[in-house]
């Protein structure tokens, strides 16, 4: 090798000098997440504000609606920390691990919705693709402040993978987003909420994946 | 064990503005990312210019670094990546690393005044390729270091850095040449 030197190269230490400033360290993960914890709770209750409560709330008690809409949002702000700890060089997933921040999320959607509809069926009879489409579209719509907050907190760290940090971090802002939508949409039939909420909530991850990489700054 | 503690600390003070501190990071760090770009890479060059392109985006991203974790898997894990990327963009533009010596080159003036066209053309040809592509890009093509950066998906400074390598290599190889025509 060309350059067994203990001392750096005068170029190198003279570009790292043009620019050298004192930085200060980044805070953990679980830290930065909760940034997002206001764009979370407007998130949870803005639909229900502006729209109304789900006809079958009473039928789900307290538990069945806000109790796991706040479950899911607490969901989602764990795995966009773990978003952030991905963007972290040296700290990224293996595979494993990045197969189970995604898998157990929509598992745990798949519960929820499974729960809901043992508790309170209510189908869906007509305007399936209208109220999936609207659905879908509110899901998304109401995840995108969480997803570019999420991205922008995610391109202050150094991600490697930009793309894998920003599917997590879309995933974690797709389920606070749909923690809320579901606690408007009326039909708790698995059919419906699969395609639609879930579809939705995996919309936001693809789009959290292409923000992140057009955010980030690593070359 | 002392090494990775007296990192940290290191890595604290550069953080903090002790920008001395970088010249002892140095020391330790740079065979540890010599050794893993050149396991990578098996070219002992390449391996050299991309342990500069590491510590340059070890830099930037030198605000991520915890202390409370160890600096060494932060440093190869910047280091695979920049290899990562090396070998993306070379697989990208395989027409950079064409035979050089088959090429049609404009030469400047000055060449002229210690060898024939021939000779650079052969010269160049015994420059690593990264640095090759910096100086055909720059020297003979014309186009800036902010150009090659962004074509060669590395650091503005990191062109500059292979552009003068390769430009020092170059002019090294054609003094031996003129310096053998001479004892002839």
């Amino acid at each position: 090798m060309t350059e067994q030197t203990a001392q750096p190269p005068r170029a190198l230490r003279a570009r790292l000098l043009a620019d050298y400033v004192p930085v200060k360290p980044l805070a953990a993960p679980m830290a930065r997440a909760l940034w997002m914890l206001p764009i979370a709770v407007i998130t949870l209750l803005a639909a229900q504000l502006v729209f109304e409560l789900r006809v079958d709330a009473p039928r789900l008690g307290w538990s069945g609606t806000w109790g796991l809409s706040t479950a899911q949002v607490v969901l989602g702000l764990i795995v966009v920390t773990a978003a952030l700890r991905e963007a972290v060089p040296g700290r990224s997933w293996g595979r494993a691990a990045t197969a189970l921040w995604i898998g157990v999320p929509i598992a745990v959607v798949v519960a929820i919705t499974w729960a809901s509809w043992e508790v309170s069926p209510v189908h869906l009879r007509g305007g399936w693709y209208f109220v999936g489409g609207l659905c879908i579209a509110g899901s998304v719509v109401s995840a995108l402040p969480a997803v570019a907050m999420a991205s922008v907190l995610a391109a202050r760290a150094y991600p490697l993978r930009p793309a894998m940090s920003g599917a997590l971090l879309g995933l974690g802002a797709g389920l606070m987003a749909d923690a809320g939508w579901r606690l408007f949409c009326h039909f708790s039939e698995p059919a419906h909420v699969l395609s639609a909420h879930l579809g939705g909530v995996l919309v936001a991850m693809c789009l959290g994946s292409v923000m992140a990489r057009r955010f980030a700054t690593n070359p | 064990m002392r090494d990775e503690s007296r990192l940290r600390a290191l890595m604290v003070s550069y953080q903090a503005g002790h920008f001395e501190s970088f010249d002892e990071i140095y020391a330790i760090l740079a065979p540890v990312l010599r050794r893993y770009l050149y396991r990578q890479s098996r070219d002992a060059t390449r391996a050299d210019d991309l342990v500069q392109e590491t510590f340059l985006q070890m830099h930037r991203a030198r605000h991520t670094f915890d202390p409370s974790f160890p600096l060494a898997p932060w440093a190869v894990a910047i280091a695979r990546h920049v290899w990562l990327m090396d070998r993306r963009t070379a697989s990208r533009r395989p027409w950079a690393t064409a035979d050089v010596t088959e090429m049609e080159l404009p030469v400047r003036a000055e060449a002229s005044s210690f060898a024939d066209r021939t000779e650079v053309r052969h010269a160049l040809a015994q420059v690593v390729s990264p640095q090759r592509q910096a100086v055909i890009q720059h020297h003979i093509l014309g186009l800036s270091f902010r150009e090659i950066a962004s074509r060669a998906g590395i650091a503005e400074t990191a062109a500059k850095l292979r552009s003068s390598r390769g430009i020092a290599k170059l002019r090294s190889l054609l003094s031996e040449k003129t310096r053998e025509h001479g004892h002839d």
